[in-house]
C-alpha cells in the first residue's frame, strides 16, 4: 500500500522549499545569526582542513624546548612535551565539533522520543516518563558526568555518550510541552478521524511541527555540550589520544604554565572554546528570535 | 483544585521522586568497576585475614540486596557510613569546613550575579534594541560562552602572575600565623576574591540573559499595552507591572540553582585549589570513595526536590492559574 501519492509529496516539497527560502531571508537580516554562522564556518574549515593548516602533527614531540615561547617556527610556542601548540589547537577543533554535534544528536534523539511519546499518549505513560525525566534533572549535571566518565574510562566516544545521556531531560520537557499543545489542534483531530495510525500522526504530523523549536534548542545544546566537554577534559577525564582544547588547558594548569606566565599556552585554547561556543549561541539566539513568534517585536 | 490539594499532590510526587532518586543513587556507584577497597587491601603489607576483615567491616561481603536495604535505611536515618579513603564518618567530612567554604563561595557569587543580572537585564529589556541593550546582550552571551576554568586561569594570570596582588590559590595562606580573627578573615577574603569574581561573572552572564528574556516576555503582554494605553506612568509600569511579573520565574531559577550549591563549584574549586565540596566530590570519584559520593549526591537530590517543591507552592499561591 502506498501511503502518499506522488503529487502530495511534490506539494509538500514545494511548501518546504518556500518556507526554507522565507527562513533564509529572515535569517540574513539577523546580524547575530550572520556573525555566528561566519565564526562557525571558519572553525568548520579549520577542522576539515586541519592537516593542511597545521604545520606539525599534534603527536610530534620534542620539536623544541618544552614550554618555549612563541617564535617564528612555532607561532604559539610549545607545550610541556615540546609539541607545537598551534597545531594542537587546529586539530582540537575536530574534537570539539565532533563531541558537540554527536552528543547533541544523542540527547535530542532520546529527549525528542521521550517528549513525543509522553506528550502524545499522556496518562500513565506520560507520568512514568516524566518521573524518569525529573529523576535525571535533580541529579547534579556535572558531577554525574564526572562519575560516568570515570566509570567508562577515557575515550572520546564515552565523553559523547556521557554528555548526551545527561542532557536529554531538558529536550524531553520542551518537546513534551509542544506536543501537548499540538495534540489539541484540529488537524490532529482530523487525521485521527481519518483513521491515521498513531505512528503516522506522531512522526508525520506532530514531529515536523515540533522540529523548528527543537532545532533552536539543539543548536544551544551544542554550545552546552562543547562547554561540558571542555570542563570534563580540563578535569583530566578526556581522551589522551584526541587532544581537545579543554585538555590543553588541563595540561597547562597541571604543568605550571601559570607559574611561569606561559600566556601562549593558557590564552589561545580558551579563546577557541569561547568563540566556537559563542558562534552556536549566536545562531541559537537568532533561530529562537525567528522561530519563536512570542519574542517578535510588537 | 484548591491550593491544599495541589500541595498534597505535589508532596506525594516529591516523596516518590525521593525514593526513586535514592534507589538510583545506590546503583550508579555500584556500576563503578574495580574493588573500592583496592587501594587499601592491595597493600602487600596486609595479611589475607586483614583484607577479609576490611571487606567485612565495610559490609562489602554481603549480597547486593542486603547492602541496598542497609543503605536505604541509613540514608533516611542520618547515618552515611565511613569514607573509604579518610576512614572517617562521611558526615564529618561533609559537614565541616569544606561545606562552609563552598557555601561562602557559592552564596556570595550567586548573590552578586543575581543583583547585577537583574539590573542589567531589566535595563536591557526596557531599552530593547538600543546600544545599551545590544552591548549588554553581547557581554552576557560572551560571559555565558566562556569556560569557567579559563576565566579563572585568566584572572590568575593577570592578577596573580603579572600584578602579583592575588594569591594563586588556596583558602588561607599556608603556614601563616594569623594574629587574630580579623587577620584570619582578611586573609580568607583575599583568597576568596578571585574564585568569587570568576563565578560571579560567569553566572552574571546567564542571569542577565534570563532576566532580559522574561522581561521581554512580560513587556509584550496585552496587559502591558493596556497599561500604557490608560496612561500609567513609566515608573509604575516598570516597577509594579513589569518587574513583579518578570521576577517570579527568576525566584524559581535561583532557588533551584542554590539547591545545587554543594556541587556548583567543582571546576572553579579545582582551578583555585579552594578547599570545598567540589574538590571533595572530584577526588572521591577519582579514589572510588562511594560513601562520600552517595551521601553528597543524596543531599543534593533532597535539596533540589525541596527547592522545587517550595518554588511550586509559592508559585501556585501567587498565581492561581497554575493549579488548574
Amino acid at each position: 500500500m502506498r501511503l502518499v501519492s506522488r503529487e502530495k509529496v511534490r506539494e509538500r516539497m514545494r511548501i518546504y522549499k518556500r518556507s526554507i527560502r522565507e527562513f533564509a531571508r529572515t535569517y540574513k537580516e539577523n546580524k547575530m545569526g550572520i556573525v555566528g554562522l561566519g565564526i562557525l564556518l571558519v572553525f568548520v574549515f579549520m577542522a576539515v582542513a586541519a592537516p593542511l593548516i597545521a604545520p606539525h602533527s599534534p603527536r610530534e614531540m620534542w620539536l623544541a624546548e618544552p614550554l618555549s615561547p612563541p617564535s617564528k617556527e612555532f607561532i604559539l610556542g610549545t607545550d610541556e612535551l615540546g609539541r607545537d601548540i598551534f597545531s594542537l589547537l587546529v586539530y582540537g577543533t575536530q574534537v570539539s565539533l565532533l563531541v558537540g554535534l554527536l552528543s547533541t544528536l544523542l540527547s535530542v534523539g532520546i529527549g525528542g522520543l521521550v517528549g513525543l511519546i509522553a506528550g502524545y499518549y499522556g496518562g500513565v505513560v506520560d507520568s512514568v516518563l516524566m518521573r524518569i525525566t525529573d529523576l535525571f534533572l535533580i541529579l547534579p549535571g556535572l558531577p554525574l558526568m564526572i562519575v560516568l566518565a570515570a566509570i567508562l574510562g577515557p575515550s572520546i566516544w564515552n565523553i559523547i555518550f556521557v554528555i548526551g545521556i545527561v542532557s536529554w531531560p531538558s529536550v524531553a520537557r520542551i518537546v513534551r510541552s509542544q506536543v501537548l499543545e499540538l495534540r489539541e489542534r484540529p488537524f490532529i483531530e482530523a487525521s485521527k478521524v481519518a483513521n491515521a495510525s498513531d505512528l503516522r500522526i506522531l512522526f508525520y504530523h506532530i514531529a515536523p511541527n515540533v522540529a523548528p523549536l527543537v532545532f533552536a534548542t539543539a543548536v544551544l545544546g551544542i554550545a552546552g555540550a562543547i562547554l561540558s566537554e571542555a570542563g570534563l577534559s580540563f578535569l583530566g577525564l578526556g581522551d589522551p589520544s584526541h587532544i581537545s582544547w579543554g585538555m590543553m588547558l588541563h595540561y597547562a594548569h597541571e604543568f605550571g604554565a601559570l607559574e611561569i606566565g606561559a600566556w601562549w599556552y593558557l590564552v589561545p585554547p580558551g579563546i577557541c572554546i569561547m568563540l566556537l561556543v559563542l558562534s552556536f549561541v549566536f545562531i541559537g539566539y537568532a533561530l529562537d528570535e525567528i522561530l519563536n513568534p512570542r519574542l517578535r517585536r510588537r | 483544585m484548591g491550593l491544599r490539594e495541589y500541595a498534597i499532590r505535589r508532596a506525594i510526587e516529591c516523596v516518590v521522586l525521593l525514593i526513586l532518586a535514592t534507589t538510583l543513587n545506590f546503583f550508579i556507584f555500584r556500576l563503578m568497576p574495580g574493588n573500592p577497597l583496592a587501594m587499601y587491601i592491595e597493600n602487600p603489607m596486609f595479611k589475607a585475614e586483614t583484607k577479609q576483615l576490611l571487606i567485612k567491616r565495610f559490609g562489602l561481603d554481603r549480597p547486593l540486596w542486603e547492602q541496598f536495604l542497609i543503605y536505604f535505611k541509613n540514608m533516611f536515618t542520618g547515618y552515611y557510613g565511613i569514607s573509604f579513603r579518610y576512614l572517617k564518618p562521611v558526615s564529618e567530612l561533609i559537614f565541616g569546613p569544606r561545606l562552609f567554604n563552598t557555601v561562602v563561595l557559592m552564596m556570595s557569587s550567586t548573590l552578586l550575579a543575581v543583583l547585577l543580572g537583574v539590573i542589567f537585564g531589566v535595563v536591557s529589556a526596557w531599552r530593547r534594541g538600543t546600544k545599551v541593550d545590544v552591548s549588554s546582550l553581547v557581554v552576557g552571551l560572551v560571559l555565558y560562552s566562556m569556560p569557567v576554568f579559563w576565566l579563572g586561569l585568566l584572572i590568575l594570570l593577570v592578577f596573580a602572575y603579572y600584578f602579583g596582588i592575588l594569591p594563586f590559590g588556596g583558602t588561607i595562606t599556608r603556614g601563616l600565623h594569623h594574629q587574630n580573627l580579623l587577620h584570619y578573615i582578611a586573609d580568607y577574603l583575599w583568597h576568596l576574591l578571585a574564585p568569587m569574581t570568576t563565578l560571579t561573572l560567569i553566572n552574571f552572564g546567564s542571569y542577565l540573559l534570563i532576566v532580559r528574556n522574561t522581561m521581554l516576555d512580560v513587556l509584550t503582554q496585552d496587559y502591558m499595552l493596556t497599561a500604557v494605553a490608560i496612561g500609567v506612568d513609566k515608573r509604575t509600569l516598570l516597577f509594579s507591572y513589569a518587574m513583579r511579573n518578570a521576577m517570579l520565574p527568576l525566584v524559581t531559577i535561583v532557588a533551584i540553582n542554590l539547591a545545587f550549591v554543594m556541587s556548583g563549584a567543582v571546576i572553579t574549586e579545582t582551578v583555585f585549589s579552594w578547599y570545598g565540596m567540589g574538590r571533595l566530590i572530584y577526588s572521591s570519584v577519582m579514589e572510588r570513595d562511594y560513601p562520600v559520593l552517595e551521601a553528597t549526591f543524596w543531599f543534593i537530590a533532597v535539596m533540589v526536590i525541596i527547592a522545587n517543591f517550595i518554588a511550586d507552592i509559592v508559585y501556585a499561591y501567587l498565581d492561581p492559574r497554575i493549579r488548574y
